[in-house]
C-alpha cells in the first residue's frame, strides 16, 4: 500500500519536474513569440479579414463579409496588374545584373595583396546608404541639365539622356540605384565564400593545364552554385519589397511606368482609403511572393544535393 | 627541351600580369562605387552657384551653410532624434528577445524548432504593405499613431526574425560545455543563460544590434504610415526632400541631410566589420 503512494508521488513529481523543464524551455522563447504574434500574425489575420470585408470610413474597421468580391475588384484593376508587370521587369533586371557583377567584382577584389582588407571594407559604406538618400544622391547626379553624369557622358559626345522624365529610362535609373546600393552586399558575401573555397583543386587544375574559362565552368561555378544560390534569395527577398527608391526619385512615373506594386498599394491604402481592395491586392502580392520564395528555396535545396 | 622549360615560366609571367590587373580593376571599380557618395560630399559643402555650373566645379570655397540650414530649419534634427530613438528601442528589445529565442533554437531541443525556423525565414517574404494597413488601423484605434513606441514595435515585425536567426547560428557555434557545468552548479536555464553565454557572447551580439539599427534607421514605409508629425524619422523627410520637385533646386541642403544620415551607420559599419561580414555571409548560406 505504501510502496503503491510512493511510486504515485514519485512518478507524479517527475512528471511535474518534466513540465517545469518544458516550460523552462518555452520561456526563452516568450519574449519574441508575444512579440511577434502582435506585430506580424496578428496584422496579417487582420489584413486577410478586411481583404474580405467591406469597409466603414466611418468607424474606420472592416465591416459586412463580402466574399471575393474585392479580390476581383483587385484583378479588374488594370493599373494593379501593370504594377506586377512593373516590378516583375525591375525583378528580371536587377537581381540577375546584381549577382553577376557581385560575384565578378568579388572575384577581382579576391585577389591576394596589401590592400584587399581595405577595399573589401570600402565596400561597405554604399550598403549601408538608406535608399531614400541613395535616390537622392542620384537624382542630383542623373539631372539631365546639371548632373555630372549628364557632364561626364558628354564628354564622350553622348548627348543629355532624360533618365527619370523617360518611361524606359526611369526603370533603368531604379535598376541602376538600386545595383549601386545591392551590389556591394553581394561583393561581401561572394568574396567571403570564395576566400573559402579550397586552394588545393585550383592549383591541380592550373598544373593540369586549365584555361581560366574551363577553371570557372567546371570548378568554380559549381563550388559556388549553393552560395549562388542563397544569395539569390537573399536579394530576392530584399528586391521584392521596392519601394523607398522610387519613392525618392521617380515617384511611379513618368505614367506608370516605375509604379512597382509596393507603391501603389500604398496610394491605393493610405492616399485613395481604399483599405478592403487594397488589403486584398497586398494578400495577393503576399501568396505570389510566398509561392515563388518557397520555389527558389526548393530550387536551391535542390542544386545543393546534385552537387 | 627548351620549348618545355620556358613555358612555365612563360605563364608565371601570365599569372602576375594578370594578377596585377585583378588588383587594378578591382580597385578602379571599388573606387566607382564611392563615386555616388564623394560627389554627396563636395555637393553638401558648395555654394547654391557652384552646385549649378557645366562643367561641374571640383574647386570651390567649402561652406557648411547646408548643415547648418538643415539643422537648425525645419525638422530634420529632431527626425534624426527620433530615428536614433526609434533605431535604438527597436534593436535593444528584438537583441532580447530575439537572442532568448535564438539560443531556444539552437541549444534547448524545443519540439518543432525546425518548423519556427522555417517561419522565421518565411516572414522574410512577408511584405510589409500587408502589414502597414492593419497596423496604422490598430494604432488609430488604439490613439497611438506618431509615437515612438509605435513605430518600435513595427519595427520588431522584421528585426526579431533577423536576430534571432543570427543568433542561432551564433549560439550554434558555441561550446556545450559552458552551460552544462553552469547548470550543475545549479544555475537554472536563464540563470546560465545571462551569467555565462550572454557574456562571451558579446561580440555576436553587438555586431548583430548594430545590423538592427542598419536595418531600422533607413526604414520608410512604416514610418509614413505611422507617423506623420512629432515621431517621423529621416527617411521621410529624405524622401520629401528629394522628392520635391517645385523647389528640387535645394541640392546642397539634401546632400547635406544625407550626410548626416550617412556618416553615424558608415561609422558603426566600420567598427564592426569583421563581424558584419562574417554575419551577413552566414545570415544569406544559413538563411
Amino acid at each position: 500500500m505504501s510502496v503503491d503512494t510512493n511510486v504515485q508521488t514519485r512518478t507524479r513529481r517527475r512528471r511535474h519536474a518534466a513540465m517545469r523543464d518544458i516550460a523552462s524551455r518555452w520561456s526563452f522563447m516568450a519574449p519574441a513569440s508575444l512579440l511577434l504574434v502582435a506585430v506580424l500574425a496578428y496584422p496579417l489575420i487582420y489584413t486577410l479579414q478586411i481583404s474580405f470585408s467591406d469597409f466603414d470610413l466611418a468607424s474606420f474597421s472592416p465591416s459586412e463579409w463580402v466574399g471575393t468580391e474585392n479580390y476581383e475588384d483587385a484583378l479588374a484593376d488594370e493599373n494593379f496588374g501593370n504594377s506586377l508587370v512593373v516590378t516583375g521587369i525591375y525583378l528580371v533586371l536587377a537581381l540577375p545584373l546584381q549577382i553577376v557583377l557581385g560575384f565578378g567584382i568579388a572575384f577581382l577584389l579576391n585577389a591576394e595583396w596589401r590592400g584587399r582588407g581595405l577595399f573589401r571594407a570600402l565596400f561597405l559604406i554604399p550598403m549601408v546608404v538608406a535608399p531614400v538618400v541613395s535616390g537622392g544622391i542620384w537624382k542630383i547626379m542623373l539631372d539631365p541639365l546639371w548632373g555630372v553624369v549628364t557632364w561626364f557622358l558628354g564628354l564622350f559626345g553622348i548627348p543629355a539622356i532624360d533618365w527619370f522624365g523617360d518611361a524606359g529610362m526611369a526603370m533603368i535609373s531604379i535598376v541602376l540605384i538600386d545595383t549601386w546600393r545591392s551590389v556591394p552586399f553581394v561583393v561581401l558575401i561572394a568574396s567571403a565564400a570564395m576566400l573559402a573555397l579550397p586552394k588545393d583543386v585550383f592549383e591541380a587544375a592550373s598544373v593540369d593545364g586549365a584555361n581560366w574559362w574551363h577553371t570557372l565552368k567546371s570548378i568554380s561555378l559549381p563550388m559556388l552554385a549553393p552560395i549562388i544560390a542563397a544569395t539569390f534569395v537573399v536579394r530576392w527577398l530584399g528586391a521584392v519589397k521596392m519601394f523607398d527608391v522610387v519613392v525618392a526619385t521617380t515617384n511611379g512615373g513618368p505614367g506608370q511606368a516605375t509604379n512597382v506594386v509596393n507603391l501603389y498599394i500604398y496610394r491605393q491604402a493610405f492616399q485613395l482609403l481604399e483599405f478592403s481592395t487594397s488589403s486584398a491586392m497586398a494578400v495577393i502580392v503576399l501568396v505570389i511572393t510566398m509561392v515563388l520564395t518557397f520555389i527558389f528555396l526548393w530550387g536551391s535545396k535542390k542544386l545543393e544535393d546534385n552537387l | 627541351m627548351s620549348a618545355v622549360e620556358s613555358r612555365p615560366a612563360g605563364r608565371r609571367g601570365g599569372l602576375v600580369a594578370g594578377h596585377r590587373m585583378r588588383v587594378w580593376a578591382g580597385v578602379i571599380v571599388c573606387l566607382l562605387f564611392l563615386v555616388p557618395l564623394g560627389w554627396m560630399l563636395l555637393t553638401s559643402f558648395k555654394e547654391q552657384r557652384d552646385i549649378f555650373t557645366v562643367p561641374p566645379t571640383f574647386f570651390f570655397d567649402p561652406t557648411i551653410a547646408h548643415y547648418f540650414d538643415v539643422l537648425t530649419r525645419g525638422g530634420f534634427a529632431g527626425q534624426m532624434l527620433n530615428t536614433v530613438i526609434v533605431a535604438v528601442g527597436a534593436s535593444v528589445l528584438s537583441l532580447i528577445a530575439g537572442a532568448m529565442a535564438g539560443y531556444a533554437l539552437s541549444r534547448l531541443k524545443i519540439k518543432g524548432a525546425g518548423v519556427i525556423g522555417a517561419l522565421i525565414l518565411a516572414s522574410r517574404g512577408v511584405p510589409p504593405i500587408a502589414l502597414a494597413v492593419p497596423m496604422f488601423l490598430v494604432a488609430r484605434a488604439l490613439g497611438i499613431t506618431d509615437t515612438h513606441i509605435t513605430l518600435i514595435l513595427a519595427y520588431c515585425s522584421f528585426v526579431i526574425p533577423y536576430v534571432m536567426w543570427l543568433m542561432r547560428g551564433f549560439f550554434l557555434a558555441l561550446p556545450k560545455e559552458l552551460e552544462e557545468s553552469a547548470m550543475i552548479d545549479g544555475c537554472s536555464r536563464m540563470g546560465a543563460f545571462f551569467r555565462i553565454i550572454v557574456p562571451i557572447s558579446v561580440p555576436g551580439l553587438l555586431s548583430t544590434f548594430i545590423f538592427s539599427i542598419i536595418l531600422a534607421w533607413e526604414e520608410l514605409l512604416f514610418a509614413l504610415v505611422l507617423t506623420n508629425r512629432t515621431a517621423t524619422t529621416f527617411p521621410v523627410a529624405i524622401a520629401g526632400m528629394a522628392g520635391d520637385t517645385e523647389n528640387g533646386a535645394n541640392w546642397g541642403e539634401l546632400a547635406a541631410a544625407g550626410m548626416i544620415t550617412v556618416i553615424p551607420v558608415v561609422i558603426l559599419a566600420l567598427l564592426v566589420q569583421k563581424w558584419l561580414i562574417r554575419g551577413l555571409a552566414e545570415g544569406a548560406t544559413k538563411g
